[in-house]
């Protein structure tokens, strides 16, 4: 019998989120097919790749790393070499040295890195907290009103305090929502549901549904992101169709694979080849299982995940 | 797996109120209780506009546009005895969000409703009888085969007819209640679709025993496979347990506020 090929089509689609303003601006999700299903229907917005960089610098990086940015680098500096990467979409600014755990830095600082930052590309931008969910709720919304006119993505917004943040980030200065849940598919629906009942528009929202390193309990992030993808277009699920965005290097480089010094472990080999090995086979995984965005930070993680997606879309 | 669909039955002449504001084309009753069906969550209306055998054509169209222009294109059931009133309703018909149904066919003198679904590409009742309720499966089963030849001898896809077994009421059929479940688990087998009217179970019963009991069996019949039902959508207890089985099915995805969407 000879092969029918038969696309599987359906009635609903992923909602198509822009970030960003001008010609750089950026578009996840709008399609209507599983990840990298190009034999079943178009896939308009190719997934995206961000590159990350904090206000702490480059406390903990690797040799090539510190050589791309170069020692010392403003913030203003590491902006625009983030954003001219080869493969890079968009500019992910991780706001940690905000953590009260850590170096605690006040709101008014880190709103002026955030400025200083926005002020340097025209990247599209995406403006991650500390990840305390107190501090977060005082500190994102500042940003949310600092960027006004920017159309940025804030995040994270939690169970804990999305009311702040979704109130400022998604209602009062009209900037995207990062809605963040880990890996927990129930409380990820759940939290759009509450977002989208605040009055944040479904339109405004990505989720980061979490993530872990590929090799620690990685099966549960693939089944959670193929649920969310199978409820958003099988069941037209709308509190499922927001693109997901998926920060990945703050997972990778933060396990033992990447972390171990060669002294330590000589028979491991170079601790940048490990890490970047790590970031990408997590990031590959990630978009293959639903991911419209992976956010990375060693520049050949970046080149090799967007030629992947460009050989791929 | 779909979702169960829910057909709100509150739009129907057999209501003083609604009878009025067809006969008057006055739209705040039929408004009303439009958006109350909704907003309990009813996936498709049935517009019940009666024999309707002086003005059925242009009534239908009335209500077809009033509830779409005023609902977001709501799917809608075209329901009366008036064929000629079903077509018109069904040029009139926005289908962006779903088909029409036709309300309704059965194997005897109605088996031309099923021709009138194929030639404007709608859904179709299909109710298992040809007039008195079936006796028993055997006969069910009959009518059913008879109306599913007849839709796709006239190229209609099988899950466009929707098969209602008949429900049938507690107080005078108890012993009938587990055939009927029975008759669902058949046309689920086949891989068809299913609905009808299911609180004609709780006829007769005290008002507020009628939702428990229509909760009870709805529940039953989703086990079963039924896919849809014509139900009253402000029956909290019932729209409750069917969002409920819903995430039971894996039909939809849990979330704390399931119940809110």
């Amino acid at each position: 019998m000879p092969f029918n090929f038969k696309p599987q089509k359906f009635n609903a689609s992923i909602k198509t989120v822009e970030i960003g303003c001008g010609d750089k601006a950026i578009k996840l999700g709008g399609e209507s097919v599983f990840p990298f299903y190009t034999f079943d229907g178009p896939i308009e917005n190719a997934p995206k790749v961000g590159v990350e960089i904090t206000d702490m610098g480059l406390i903990n990086a690797t040799p090539e790393l510190i050589a791309y940015y170069g020692e010392g680098a403003s913030m203003a500096d590491m902006a625009k070499k983030a954003a001219a990467m080869e493969g890079a979409d968009f500019v992910y600014l991780s706001l940690e040295g905000g953590d009260p755990n850590g170096e605690n830095k006040s709101v008014e600082d880190l709103v002026a890195v955030v400025k200083e930052v926005a002020d340097a590309i025209d990247a599209p931008l995406v403006v991650a907290g500390c990840k305390n969910v107190e501090k977060d709720a005082e500190l994102l919304p500042k940003v949310a009103e600092a960027l006004q006119g920017k159309n940025v993505v804030i995040m994270p917004a939690k169970e804990e305090n999305y009311k702040a943040i979704g109130a400022a980030a998604g209602l009062a200065y009209n900037q995207k929502l990062g809605a963040e849940s880990a890996v927990d598919i129930n409380l990820a629906k759940q939290l759009n549901v509450v977002t989208t009942q605040l009055g944040v528009k479904p339109e405004s929202i990505v989720m980061n549904v979490g993530t872990a390193t590929a090799g620690y309990g990685y099966e549960y992030v693939v089944s959670t992101m193929d649920r969310v993808k199978a409820a958003a277009l099988s069941q037209d699920d709308a509190m499922l169709q927001m693109p997901i965005l998926t920060p990945v290097a703050s997972e990778t480089w933060n396990v033992k694979e990447s972390v171990a010094s060669e002294e330590d472990s000589p028979e491991w080999g170079s601790r940048e080849e490990r890490g970047i090995s790590m970031e990408i086979m997590t990031a590959a995984a990630d978009l293959v299982s639903g991911s419209n965005a992976v956010v990375l930070q060693h520049p050949q993680s970046v080149a090799t995940i967007s030629k992947m997606i460009k050989e791929l879309v | 797996m779909a979702k169960f669909v829910t057909i709100g039955e509150r739009i129907h002449c057999i209501s003083p109120a609604i009878k009025e504001a067809f006969a008057t084309r006055n739209p705040e009753a039929i408004l009303k209780r439009a958006k109350e069906q909704l907003d309990a969550g009813a996936t498709y209306l049935d517009v019940n506009i009666g024999p309707a055998e002086s003005d059925g054509p242009e009534l239908m169209q009335w209500a077809v546009k009033l509830l779409q222009e005023n609902f977001d294109n709501v799917p809608l059931a075209l329901d009366t005895a008036n064929k000629a009133a079903i077509e018109a309703g069904i040029a009139v018909y926005n289908r962006a969000k779903g088909k029409p149904i036709v309300n309704s066919a059965d194997a005897g003198d109605r088996i031309s409703y099923i021709d009138l679904a194929a030639a404007n590409d709608a859904i179709v009742i299909a109710l298992c009888s040809n007039g008195p309720i079936a006796a028993d499966n055997d006969e069910r089963m009959v009518h059913c085969q008879t109306m599913l030849e007849h839709g796709m001898m006239l190229g209609m896809e099988p899950t466009d007819l929707w098969f209602d077994p008949l429900f049938v009421v507690v107080k005078g059929m108890q012993d009938k209640q587990m055939e009927v479940l029975e008759a669902i688990k058949m046309f689920s087998d086949m891989g068809l679709n299913s609905t009808g009217g299911l609180s004609n179970n709780s006829n007769g019963m005290p008002k507020h025993i009628r939702p428990i009991m229509d909760a009870a069996l709805v529940a039953m019949c989703m086990m079963q496979g039924l896919t849809s039902a014509i139900v009253n959508p402000c029956d909290q207890r019932l729209m409750e347990t069917i969002k409920s089985c819903d995430v039971f099915k894996n039909n939809t995805l849990y979330a704390d506020s399931y119940l809110e969407l």
